[in-house]
């Protein structure tokens, strides 16, 4: 079988007398690391088990959180906080406002509700003395018709006592002195009807006032609905302002609510910044190991000789989530307040409630 | 700093996979020169070296295989090389030399366990033919294997030319399914561009044909292969590989050679051949970076990148999954990585059973185990190979067995 020419492989050095005791010694230093080495990473591979065992069956580990009052959720909390307190404060302004409001509004209104059945008993007692009085005047307003009439009549004859007169001075019966007295009797005569005549156009006046609805009337009856609507617009507005002062109070009391619950938040204590605060994480499923004075273990390797470092001081309800110290999951819980009589043991990664999770 | 420039090197090797993936399809489907140009009338004498450790019965059936290949029956024999067995193996292959006897065989056995590089040294003394294929004791060989590898060798540059190696029992377990996958992508997809420059950085043990003269130069780096003095039994192919291609040859997968093998079906065997071979990749690793500007002088850019980056990978998968482990536990268990494997294997699935019915996988979703495999492989062969590179044993095939330094050699039954 043909085949191509072949490049010389490269070649191993000369072996030296050396070699072997070269050889045995690295082969040695080899298997001495190899041997410490395999066992370190059994030893690690056992204590990584172990761990994953241990925090996927222990029940009472928590993890430490330090709080600061410059954290995101501390901020955006303190911000809410006074957010919510001003709000407050606006809201009872404004309540106290309305309820002024309110209660000047209903003095109007009763007022107003005063005055109306005053405006109608002086309509009734008008309508009543109207109908009483506007036939008498009606008759009377006849009358005055008649005499009006007769008096006109005898006023046709002035012009011709008129002539009497004048012929009379003309043919020296009767002195000018006479002549003018005559004369301003008849003046007088014929004022007396103009003066009739207008005091029986004012009597017709009255009578159709008395006995028809007028102007006037009218004026009265508008005056009346004015006062209705005022009323019925009284009545908008304050239902309006209850309604809303009700609302209001309402917010008021769910405000004061959620401050009250906002108190028992961990981030309240962290705003209001009077003392420090060490808190911890705890998982749902953890929650059965915690209650206000449980003790709290600090564990060396979080898991071994463990010592009492403090105890729960408060045991906080909302809802937090948390990343798992050793799978790096998310996990549900809640946070509760130690009170630790040693501070760096709220560095530490985990801490136990309630007992040691080794019994040592 | 440190995990950044593992995540670096990291993405550089997946990276590099990916193109390479993708070029492998791109070359198997467009370019004509990425398959070698196979003459069948080329038909050299052909010795089949099948060195043998407890294999029992596997080996008469082996044979039986091979006896039934089409390629003249005058042109090819088997030599049989036992390695001091201790079960039956060396009776069923005196079995195997005396029913087939349309073919030639021949039956050695080593004086003392010498390993299966030596195995094959010792079978090649009895060797006179132009060509010489190595196979596993193991495996059954498809009638057109022979005649299908020594068609490639028409083409003068070509130094060693290994088969596809096809999984016997895909459906056994979920183990053997993984593996199914693994081979079948290993051969169809990711040496296509090693192909392409004729420069495979492993051609299978299971099925290796080399030129005998080529294998008779590298025959003394063979026996003379040590560790500090402790003489390297396994991961001959790997090394017969490197050495054709330092050799200036070239090397190339055929994949219509083929050749059935059973994979490990416990995991304490596929741990076993497992680590068998990482300590392989790494000894292969540590002479190419020894000898690095040789290679990068020599060798076609794809093939040092092959023979780098794939050991390194291996390694650095140690670092990031501890990594990933002392940071995230639980991401290896994320949904992620599962429906990526699902996926992966959703494809080969349907592509094994539409080319090769069968290999075909019931099972697919047994490929999501390897996510579980990938961390053992990752955390624990590599470091455990690199830990024991003094080991002398036969990986999958020992069993209570006094190994023994040596290569002298007992040849009976010799004809």
């Amino acid at each position: 079988m043909a085949t191509t020419p072949v490049k010389k492989a490269p070649t191993e050095a000369r072996a030296s007398v050396f070699q072997p005791m070269l050889y045995k010694s690295v082969i040695t230093i080899y298997r001495i690391f190899a041997i410490l080495t395999l066992y370190v990473v059994l030893l690690g591979v056992l204590a990584y088990g172990f761990v994953m065992g241990f925090y996927a069956l222990n029940t009472s580990w928590a993890a430490p959180v330090i709080l600061s009052p410059t954290d995101d959720k501390s901020l955006d909390f303190t911000e809410k906080l006074v957010t919510s307190r001003q709000t407050l404060e606006d809201l009872n302004v404004d309540v106290r406002r309305l309820d002024g409001g309110v209660e000047e509004m209903n003095q109007h209104r009763d007022a107003l509700l005063a005055l109306e059945p005053e405006l109608r008993a002086a309509i009734t007692r008008e309508k009543k003395h109207n109908l009483a009085t506007g036939p008498q005047l009606a008759e009377l307003d006849k009358q005055k018709q008649a005499d009006n009439l007769k008096t006109q009549a005898v006023m046709t004859q002035i012009k011709e006592v008129e002539a009497a007169i004048d012929k009379d001075l003309s043919a020296g019966l009767i002195t000018k002195g006479d002549a003018a007295t005559q004369r301003a009797a008849l003046n007088q005569a014929q004022s007396s009807y103009t003066d009739s005549k207008i005091n029986e156009l004012l009597l017709t006046d009255s009578v159709l006032e008395k006995t028809t609805t007028g102007t006037k009337s009218m004026d009265v009856l508008d005056k009346q609905a004015e006062l209705a609507s005022e009323i019925a617009q009284l009545d908008i507005a304050i239902a309006v302002a209850q309604k809303q002062i009700h609302e209001e109070t309402q917010q008021i009391n769910r405000l004061k609510q959620a401050l009250t619950a906002a108190k028992q938040s961990p981030y309240y204590l962290i705003a209001s910044g009077d003392s420090a605060a060490y808190f911890a994480f705890v998982p749902y499923d953890n929650q059965g190991q915690v209650s206000s004075g449980t003790a709290v273990y600090d564990c060396y390797l979080n898991m071994v000789v463990c010592k009492r470092v403090g105890a729960v001081k408060q045991v906080f309800s909302g809802e937090e989530h948390a990343t798992h110290p050793i799978f790096k999951t998310d996990i549900r819980g809640f946070l509760v307040q130690m009170q630790l009589d040693h501070p760096e043991s709220a560095k530490s990664k985990t801490v136990f409630l309630n007992r040691k999770p080794l019994l040592f | 700093m440190a995990p950044v420039l593992v995540w670096l090197i990291l993405f550089l090797c997946l990276l590099i996979s990916i193109f390479k993936y993708t070029l492998a399809l791109i070359l198997k489907w467009s370019v004509p020169g990425t398959t070698v140009k196979k003459d069948y009338t080329y038909q050299p004498t052909v010795s089949v070296l099948m060195p043998c450790f407890n294999e029992g019965k596997t080996v008469y059936e082996t044979i039986e295989s091979i006896s039934k290949s089409n390629y003249p029956n005058e042109k090819f024999e088997v030599i049989a090389q036992d390695d001091c067995s201790v079960d039956d193996s060396y009776e069923w292959m005196l079995k195997a030399q005396h029913d087939f006897t349309n073919i030639k065989v021949r039956v050695g056995r080593n004086t003392v366990n010498s390993g299966k590089a030596r195995s094959v040294c010792n079978a090649l003394q009895l060797s006179t033919a132009d060509m010489v294929i190595s196979i596993d004791s193991d495996c059954i060989f498809h009638p057109d294997a022979i005649r299908e590898l020594a068609a490639c060798f028409s083409e003068p540059k070509i130094g060693s030319v290994g088969g596809r190696v096809g999984v016997r029992n895909p459906n056994e377990n979920a183990i053997t399914a993984i593996q199914t996958f693994i081979y079948y992508a290993a051969f169809q997809v990711y040496k296509v561009p090693e192909n392409w420059t004729r420069s495979v950085g492993c051609i299978s043990g299971c099925l290796f044909a080399i030129r005998r003269e080529l294998l008779l130069e590298i025959e003394p780096k063979i026996r003379s292969r040590h560790w500090f003095g402790i003489p390297v039994n396994q991961g001959e192919d790997r090394f017969l590989t490197h050495q054709t291609l330092l050799r200036g040859y070239g090397t190339y997968i055929n994949n219509d050679a083929l050749c059935w093998t059973t994979v490990p079906n416990t995991l304490p065997t596929l741990f076993k051949q497992q680590l068998r071979w990482r300590r392989s990749i790494v000894r292969d690793l540590f002479y190419t970076l020894r000898t690095l500007p040789l290679h990068v002088w020599t060798l076609h850019p794809n093939t040092v990148l092959t023979l780098v980056l794939t050991p390194l990978g291996a390694i650095l998968g140690l670092l990031v999954a501890f990594t990933m482990l002392s940071g995230n536990p639980m991401s290896w268990a994320g949904p992620a990585p599962l429906v990526l494997y699902l996926g992966l294997a959703a494809v080969l699935s349907w592509v094994i059973r539409k080319y090769s019915a069968r290999e075909a996988v019931n099972n697919p979703l047994a490929f999501g185990a390897y996510l579980a495999w990938s961390l053992v492989s990752s955390l624990f062969i590599t470091t455990l190979a690199l830990c024991t590179l003094d080991s002398k044993d036969w990986g999958t095939r020992t069993k209570e067995q006094e190994a023994a330094d040596g290569d002298n050699t007992r040849q009976e039954g010799a004809n």
